[in-house]
């Protein structure tokens, strides 16, 4: 699909080669936006609508991939990711526990973040740790046999992490 | 000077989680500290299977298995054992009530598994091409593009009759055929590794600890359908999955195991990755080839099946992770080895992950025909704190509840479909006498109500419906005409809905009704669901002494 | 073809049909909702599940394939509790309030409720989706209405090819989603309207229905589009219970020639109809009227341009009919009288009927006395009429339009189908989304380059090189089809030996479209090769031995045409198709996009200086006596007459000194308006016939409302010479008349006064003046109002018993041989230069048609588009300081106009592209009339030099100063 070619772009210089080296390849969409998202955290809406100017592929199209998967956000995460796992084991063993007892400490819902930008919480299926179950990942970490107090220890270390470097 | 002396640390994302890099590490270093390094050599494998001991290091030729390592412990295994050759007693697996220690080959959990496909899980290093190699790798799809047709490679699939380790148990060779029948100038082979069964992870073990194997397999698929493509769709959330696969693309494409012209034999070859990225649906086949086409995965009306019609319209075979990790074996060893392993109608082995209120939680890998007592009793060490065995779910989200009264069918695909359940990809959740089955029938139908990809309408409004409908039971607020209601819609999707997602979606509330009614019509008596399922109690419980 | 039972009645079916196809064909309903005959199958609503016998599994019969032997049954007691289920469960996540709901009466959701018998859910109710959403004009989307069939997102994908909306989010929370949700108007949406018209709920309903009225009551009442050229056929649901007929809706209709849908000018841009400044009465400017007694203030018309004057209407009195036709019978009798017949010229209207047509050149020729008839084909397609003919032996598209879809390759060229052909731009989407290769040559990247195989992205006016390269390659790489050149065409050794020196290098130095592409593009157009998928005809796949060439289609318009060498690009593209064997086959040939609703039957009827109707030569003694025959006149005009461009030198030079205009607004479209309005200035007397106080009529003494296409009966030609009928759908306002009884009654009067046979002016009814029409026009020979039906019928079409002719030139050119021509490649004639360094291009966009005398007007198209805009390049606009939606000035050597910039990658660095719809950013203020091509006398409305400033800049810089 010839799109006219562009010559400016908003996009950051890395993410625009990515997309142009991605652009002739059949079937990319969703390996773009995993890009997209692991360099924002998340999918914005003007980055989603260049990528739909500079490859052609059309901006509903864009927005009903990104909608479909869960893996994708289209708003900005927490500072820190925590993703309960809700796969059967965990399940069992007391993920449900586990999100209403992070969602009342840091006063956040699933699929929000904390007011003060830090922590986003969110379900996952299982991440395949199930002999661990019940699994938190935090960011890209995974924590197994998670239990309430663990739990907030897990919390307080990141809350520091992120003292440290914000 | 040879190295007689092998130290295995399990790599699996399990085991990582728990810090096995540094294990890892902290051992080569160690080793290097006191000159050592020549004489043992330490291997980062792929996943041991016992998640639940973790992290694991094992010990060769001495068959020792160190559980529930810390990165503080390697200083005392190096020391002890890897220099002066004495087992760290502390550390090395006691069976749970025993006394004395186990060794490797010892211990229950890994007594009555027969390990085909995981053959190299936990011996080799996955990122190594040469001990893939090593251990025969490479050699099925030599001999294939050498000696053998397109039709012997069949008829070898059709002796062994191997079927999908996906979750239909279509047969392999038929698949094959269909595509290789086909005659458009473009094919595809497509390896699912989608796995999106929540409580299942076979596959990934198979691509974190052997990824090669997967590799060849497509090769070979290629070659007999005569296809010169191959994508592996695998799940975004497994990053070592991926980081294996791609570092052994790239090693077996340096060594031209992969690419243009393979062996010389002008047959060429070549795999990508495409991630998935978060929906259960994918890892049906015709969402999942719409998702790498970059689209919405919804599926499609079949037929045209994929073999005939699939990727941009292009013929392509589709297989499971695990059906392609068997297949270099059954060149190398013969169809009819592999036939006489497993049952009358579904030969060979099959990995399951043993999950839910049980001992040995982890993945095994059993001959098929294998009673689920075996499984649960013996492999998984029964149930823990005492309680009594419930039921056991097999085939995820799609399946269902199997109870005490059925243990001991010996278990295939035709089986397990006789019990109002089935094989699935191969996950198996073990409840407990707290598990209230109305709660885990809502985890299911909330789980496939979530991934239903809404374009049906009984999957998509009558899911929402039964959830609904177990939502009220689990509040204690059912009505007696309830029951009834959610057979009927239940029906209703079973028969009416698109796909494998939306005709299997209601089996969880289904078997749940067939074999527990009573929680159902307790729960309106006493206002609520059982007390006491999964949560807080058994989350406690679990613990880790550590 | 297969046999199978359904219902155990044996039928037979095709290979490709679905068992509900097949049903359908057979009279077997199957209920069904989320299918639509125009659309791939979804399978997702369940309704049409069917049993196929020996299996224990329903399946839909929508997405199932027949097959030989096949046995199903669509009715059981199993099948219809499923039904029922589905129903069930549809309405328990839906409103159902049936009883104040527009859609009543034509949904599909209630016909099932109603046929399963449900009137609410016996399931627990719950909406999935909640909102209502009113951000446009034109449509309301009701999302609990709802029922996720996907029609809307398939039509607006496969067949619209604006793929606006998709499905977001999933299960049971999915909705019908713009990218990121935005508003419906800055989304990528065309305002078709085609989802509203598939959607089998209220979920999408049209605004201009709300209120109006229910289903049943609403007649309905079939036209044909008075827009463009391809000639839609439109169904209007009319509210007839007031005073008036009002419009509550259109719709495509399914037995239409051009297919079941439309673009949003047919659908929305009707409203123009009621809108209050519609000419209601006669009307004498205010300095004749003076003159003549019929006011008593003197008046003097105001130098101000008709493009920037206000309350033009007060330039006028009303007057009766009488008066108004007294007069002008008067003034061009006194012309006539004064200076001879050749002092009189005419503008004849391709917006008017074939009927209104044919009087209007009779009035001129037998009446009058003069070939000085022209209209606006001349600004249009009059290089097409030309090089076709030499060519070919005849100008007009050789095929129809319904092939576009089979073709296996096609070629656009200086046509931007998608915006001014819109449904033919559906079927070219159509065709490559089943697999055809589509090559688009085209300085701008239209919309449809963004689907294109290749985009050739030529210089304005370097084209000619491109496609002499691709000549060059078809001979050098022997892609030619050498037995059709042999069997069929004469002269290739002239083109042989004419496109040897240009190679695609030399032809890419000059273009700047890279060799290589060029090179492909020859190679995929001459074998009519497919990207993918089965051609209809069995050809077109690259590296399949047994394969035979494919079929490749030209698709073209004013890209080629309005050029100064119009003529000669013309006959390089009938060389292309002439060499590939790309003729007198289904799907392929050489297809001029006629631009407005009845430009084919405005040439067709003799609306040109140089014809009679049906083609034949004014210098033709033979038909010259034919004629005078048939209108009982002495003798007629031996010689051709004026074009539009040189009746206007005329006017100026005093040589011609009356005119009269019927639905024509050159003071808009004309080039070089500056100097159009010093001619009708100049001249002693002018008359116009519109439905609008136009620019033109402005510069009138004598003004005559007309009825529109929506009001009037008579015929229409499309493009793709199609002719077909009227039916009026309103009334005219107040005492507006149908063109052809204006001619009429004029000619009437005329006749009187100039001496000429009255009883030649004795009509009727545009079904007598059909009569006529085809007993001097062989190629209308056999029209007749009767045979005309849903279809109309397509010339030529000598005799009643012909059943016309849709694909030319098959077996023998009209000409006999077909003719190579050797072309030069000539540039187009104002180059840029340091003063002038850009190269303006002048067109079209999808909203509105012209000189916007409806468009304009009517609510959602011109909320859609309000102003005028210049096309800038990004780079362009990056090195002048120009932002986007920013003022940019505009200037040649004619004149400078000021509009917002749009800023982008549309048209190349170094072009500026300005849509000749707005006067207040009028693009023919600065268009140039010299250099017309020669043949043609089209002039190059497609390039001329101007300078692109930046306003605010200069502001700025005085500031500094
Ligand atoms: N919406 C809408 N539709 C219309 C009309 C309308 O006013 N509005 N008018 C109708 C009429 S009467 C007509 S004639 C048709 C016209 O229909 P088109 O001819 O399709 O419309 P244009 O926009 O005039 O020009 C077509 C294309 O020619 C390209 N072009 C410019 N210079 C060159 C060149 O040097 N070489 C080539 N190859 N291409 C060039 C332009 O970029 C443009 O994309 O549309 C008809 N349909
Ligand atoms: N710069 C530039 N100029 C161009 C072009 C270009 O591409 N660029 N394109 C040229 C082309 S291809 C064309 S076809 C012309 C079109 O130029 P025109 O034909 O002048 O344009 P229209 O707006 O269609 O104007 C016709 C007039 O007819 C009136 N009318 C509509 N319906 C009826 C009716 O039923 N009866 C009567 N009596 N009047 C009616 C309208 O109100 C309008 O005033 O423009 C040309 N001008
Ligand atoms: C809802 C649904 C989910 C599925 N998920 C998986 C999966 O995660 N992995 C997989 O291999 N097959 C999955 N399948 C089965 C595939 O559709 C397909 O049958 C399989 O990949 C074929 O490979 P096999 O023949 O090797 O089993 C799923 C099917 C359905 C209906
Ligand atoms: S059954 Fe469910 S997942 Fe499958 S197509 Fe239907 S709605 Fe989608
Ligand atoms: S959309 Fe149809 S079913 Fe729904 S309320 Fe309107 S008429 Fe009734
Ligand atoms: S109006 Fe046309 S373009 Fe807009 S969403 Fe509907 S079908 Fe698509
Ligand atoms: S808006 Fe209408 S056409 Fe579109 S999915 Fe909903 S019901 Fe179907
Ligand atoms: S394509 Fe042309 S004829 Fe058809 S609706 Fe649009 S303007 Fe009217
Ligand atoms: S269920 Fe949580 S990791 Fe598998
Ligand atoms: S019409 Fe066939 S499934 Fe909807
Ligand atoms: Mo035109």
């Amino acid at each position: 699909m010839p799109t006219a070619i562009p010559r400016t772009s908003t996009l950051p210089e890395d993410l625009f080669e990515f997309v142009m080296e991605w652009k002739e390849k059949p079937g990319n969409l969703i390996m773009i936006l995993h890009r997209i998202q692991q360099y924002y955290g998340y999918i914005p809406q003007p980055v989603g609508e260049e990528v739909a100017r500079i490859t052609g592929i059309p901006g509903s199209r864009i927005y009903g991939v990104a909608t479909f998967y869960n893996y994708f956000n289209l708003y900005p995460p927490g500072k820190h990711r925590i993703s309960v796992c809700m796969g059967t084991a965990c399940y069992l063993k007391g993920g449900e526990t586990l999100v209403n007892h992070i969602s009342e400490k840091l006063n956040v819902a699933v699929n929000a973040v904390t007011e003060d930008k830090q922590f986003s919480l969110q379900e996952v299926r299982c991440v395949g740790c199930c002999g661990l179950a019940p699994v938190v990942v935090v960011d890209d970490n995974v924590h197994g046999k998670v239990t309430p107090d663990k739990m907030d220890e897990i919390i307080e270390d990141y809350r520091n992490r992120g003292e440290d470097d914000g | 000077m040879a190295q007689s002396v092998f130290c295995l640390v399990c790599g699996g994302t399990a085991c990582e989680s728990s810090d096995s890099d540094t294990i890892y590490k902290n051992i080569k270093t160690q080793l290097a500290g006191r000159g050592f390094e020549e004489s043992v050599q330490v291997v980062k494998t792929g996943c041991f299977g016992f998640c639940e001991q973790g992290p694991i290091v094992k010990v060769l030729p001495d068959e020792s298995f160190y559980v529930q390592v810390t990165p503080e412990d390697t200083e005392e295994i190096v020391d002890e054992h890897l220099v002066k050759g004495r087992e760290v007693q502390r550390l090395a697996y006691k069976e749970p009530g025993a006394e004395t220690i186990s060794r490797g080959h010892q211990i229950s959990f890994y007594q009555k598994q027969v390990r085909v496909v995981l053959r190299n899980c936990g011996f080799i290093d996955p990122e190594s091409i040469d001990e893939y190699i090593g251990r025969g790798g490479y050699e099925a799809l030599g001999r294939v593009l050498s000696d053998m047709s397109a039709d012997e490679v069949l008829a070898e699939l059709e002796t062994a009759g191997l079927r999908g380790r996906g979750g239909a148990g279509f047969p392999t060779h038929k698949k094959w055929r269909f595509t290789k029948a086909a005659t458009d100038t473009q094919k595809y082979v497509v390896c699912n590794a989608d796995e999106g069964d929540p409580g299942a992870y076979m596959d990934r073990s198979i691509l974190e600890g052997d990824p090669h194997s997967v590799l060849e397999a497509m090769a070979i698929a290629g070659y007999t359908v005569g296809a010169d493509q191959g994508y592996i769709y695998i799940r975004a959330e497994y990053p070592l999955a991926i980081e294996r696969l791609q570092m052994a693309i790239r090693d077996a494409e340096a060594i031209g195991l992969l690419g243009d012209n393979i062996f010389d034999s002008g047959f060429s070859f070549r795999v990508e990755l495409r991630y998935g990225a978060g929906a259960f649906v994918c890892g049906e086949e015709t969402a999942l080839l719409k998702s790498i086409e970059g689209d919405r995965g919804t599926p499609v009306q079949r037929p045209p099946y994929p073999a005939v019609k699939g990727l941009w319209g292009k013929p392509t075979v589709i297989n499971n992770v695990e059906t392609l990790a068997g297949i270099p074996v059954i060149i190398t060893k013969g169809g009819e080895w592999y036939a006489r392993l497993g049952s009358e109608t579904s030969p060979g082995t099959k990995v399951f992950a043993l999950t839910g209120k049980i001992n040995n939680s982890g993945l095994i890998e059993v001959p098929m025909g294998m009673t689920l007592r075996d499984i649960v009793f013996n492999i998984g060490g029964g149930i823990p704190d005492g309680k009594a065995f419930k039921a056991v779910q097999t085939g995820g989200p799609s399946g269902g509840m199997i109870t005490e009264e059925y243990l001991d069918t010996p278990i295939d695909f035709e089986t397990l479909q006789g019990l109002g359940s089935m094989m699935g990809s191969g996950g198996m959740i073990v409840m407990d006498e707290d598990d209230s089955m109305i709660d885990v029938a809502k985890f299911y139908l909330s789980f496939n109500v979530d991934e239903s990809c809404g374009k049906c309408v009984p999957c998509r409004i009558g899911g929402r419906q039964i959830q609904k409908l177990l939502e009220r039971f689990s509040k204690g607020q059912g009505r007696p005409e309830d029951i009834e209601r959610i057979e009927t819609i239940g029906n209703w999707m079973k028969q009416g809905s698109l796909c494998g997602l939306g005709t299997t979606a209601p089996n969880p509330a289904l078997s749940s009704i067939t074999h527990f009614r009573h929680e159902y019509e307790a729960s309106m008596s006493t206002g609520a669901a059982e007390e006491g399922a999964g949560g807080e109690q058994a989350a406690k419980n679990e613990a880790p002494a550590g | 073809m297969i046999t199978m039972q359904i219902d155990g009645h044996k039928i037979t079916a095709r290979e490709d049909q679905t068992v509900l196809d097949a049903a359908l064909e057979n009279g077997i309903d199957i209920p069904r909702l989320c299918h639509h005959p125009d659309l791939t199958p979804s399978g997702g609503c369940r309704l049409c599940n069917v049993e196929v016998v020996g299996s224990n599994k329903m399946q839909p019969s929508c997405t199932m394939e027949v097959s030989d032997g096949l046995e199903v049954i669509t009715e059981s007691e199993g099948l219809y509790d499923h039904r029922h289920s589905i129903i069930d469960l549809l309405v328990s996540d839906h409103p159902l309030d049936c009883v104040t709901c527009e859609k009543s009466g034509t949904c599909e959701l209630q016909r099932y409720a109603y046929k399963y018998g449900i009137s609410e859910t016996s399931l627990d109710f719950e909406l999935g989706r909640e909102e209502k959403v009113d951000d446009n004009p034109m449509f309301l989307r009701d999302h609990p209405y709802c029922i996720l069939c996907g029609r809307c997102v398939r039509v607006c994908n496969e067949v619209v090819g604006a793929d606006a909306i998709q499905f977001g989010d999933r299960g049971f929370d999915s909705y019908v989603a713009t990218q990121f949700d935005v508003p419906m108007g800055d989304s990528s949406c065309v305002f078709c309207g085609s989802c509203v018209q598939v959607c089998p709920t209220a979920a999408l309903t049209h605004k201009s229905r709300i209120g109006k009225g229910r289903e049943w009551e609403f007649d309905r009442v079939e036209t044909i589009c008075g827009y463009c050229g391809v000639g839609c056929r439109i169904e209007f649901a009319v509210n007839t219970e007031g005073a008036e007929p009002d419009i509550a809706y259109a719709q495509g209709t399914p037995n239409a020639p051009t297919g079941r849908f439309l673009c949003s000018k047919g659908r929305y841009g009707w409203d123009y109809a009621k809108n209050k400044e519609r000419l209601t009465t006669p009307l004498v400017r205010k300095d004749l009227a003076y003159e003549l007694g019929l006011t008593d203030t003197p008046w003097q018309m105001p130098e101000t341009s008709p493009l920037s004057a206000k309350n033009t209407a007060e330039y006028f009195v009303p007057v009766d009919w009488d008066t108004a036709m007294g007069i002008i019978t008067d003034k061009l009798t006194q012309a006539v009288r004064e200076a001879g017949p050749g002092a009189v010229a005419g503008l004849s209207s391709a917006r008017c009927t074939n009927e209104d047509n044919y009087l209007f050149q009779k009035l001129m020729r037998a009446t009058i006395g003069t070939n000085n008839v022209d209209h606006c084909a001349r600004l249009c397609h009059a290089s097409t009429v030309a090089g076709l003919a030499a060519a070919f032996g005849s100008g007009a598209m050789t095929n129809s339009i319904g092939e576009v879809r089979d073709a296996d390759c096609i070629f656009i060229t200086g046509s931007n189908t998608s915006e001014a052909h819109p449904v033919i731009g559906y079927e070219v989407n159509r065709a490559v989304q089943s697999g055809a290769t589509l090559i688009v040559c085209d300085p701008r990247h239209i919309p449809l380059a963004e689907k294109a195989t290749i985009h050739l992205q030529s210089a304005p006016g370097t084209d000619i090189h491109v496609f002499l390269a691709m000549l060059h390659v078809m001979i050098r790489d022997e892609l030619a089809d050498m037995e059709f050149v042999r069997e069929r065409t004469e002269d290739f050794e002239s083109l042989e030996k004419s496109v040897t020196a240009m190679d695609p290098e030399t032809a890419a130095e000059v273009s700047g479209v890279p060799a290589a592409d060029i090179e492909r593009a020859a190679r995929l157009y001459a074998l009519g090769l497919r990207q993918d998928g089965d051609s209809r005809y069995g050809g077109g796949v690259e590296g399949r031995g047994d394969s035979e060439r494919g079929r490749s289609s030209i698709l073209y318009a004013m890209g080629i045409t309005q050029r100064s060498n119009g003529t000669e690009l013309v006959k390089t593209l009938a060389n292309l198709a002439m060499l590939g064997g790309h003729m007198g086959k289904a799907s392929t040939g050489v297809n001029p996009l006629r631009g407005q609703a009845n430009v084919q039957g405005a040439c067709d009827l003799g609306a040109l200086p140089n014809v009679y109707p049906g083609y034949q030569k004014v210098t033709d003694a033979a038909s010259r006596a034919k004629f005078a025959e048939a209108w009982g006149s002495e003798a007629l005009d031996e010689q051709a007459g004026l074009t539009i461009v040189e009746m206007m030198r005329a006017a100026e030079a005093g040589d011609v000194k009356a005119m009269f205009f019927m639905g024509e607004n050159p003071m808009i479209s004309d080039p070089n308006i500056g100097h159009v309005e010093k001619a009708l200035r100049s001249l002693d007397f002018l008359a116009a016939v519109d439905i609008f106080l136009s620019e033109t009529c402005q510069l009138a003494q004598v003004v005559l409302p007309a009825t529109s296409f929506l009001e009037k009966e008579g015929t229409f030609t499309n493009t793709e010479r199609r002719v077909q009928a009227l039916t009026p759908v309103l009334q005219g306002p107040g005492d507006a008349r149908p063109d052809w009884r204006i001619v009429a009654e004029l000619g009437r009067r005329l006749a009187a006064a100039l001496g000429t046979p009255q009883e030649q002016w004795d009509y009727s009814s545009p079904e007598q003046i059909m009569k006529e029409i085809s007993s001097v026009a062989p190629i209308y020979g056999g029209m007749d109002y009767g045979r005309l039906g849903t279809k109309g019928l397509v010339w030529p079409c000598p005799d009643a018993e012909h059943p016309g002719t849709p694909i030319l030139h098959v077996g023998e050119f009209r000409r006999g041989k077909g003719k190579f021509h050797a072309v030069p490649p000539r540039l187009s004639s104002e180059q840029p230069d340091e003063e002038y360094p850009y190269v303006l291009t002048t067109g079209r966009m999808l909203y509105h048609f012209h000189t916007g005398t409806m468009t304009r007007k009517s609510k959602g198209l011109s909320w859609k588009q309000k102003r005028g805009y210049v096309e800038v390049n990004e780079q362009d606009a990056e090195a002048l300081g120009i932002a986007d939606g920013k003022a940019v000035v505009i200037e040649s050597r004619r004149g400078q106009i000021r509009a917002r910039a749009r800023v982008g990658a549309t048209v190349p660095s170094g072009v500026v592209f300005v849509p000749f719809h707005f006067k207040e950013a009028a693009a023919n203020l600065l268009t140039q009339d010299e250099n017309l091509d020669p043949d043609a006398k089209i002039p190059e409305l497609k390039a001329c030099a101007v300078k692109v400033t930046n306003p605010a800049q200069k502001k700025q810089t005085v500031k500094e100063q």
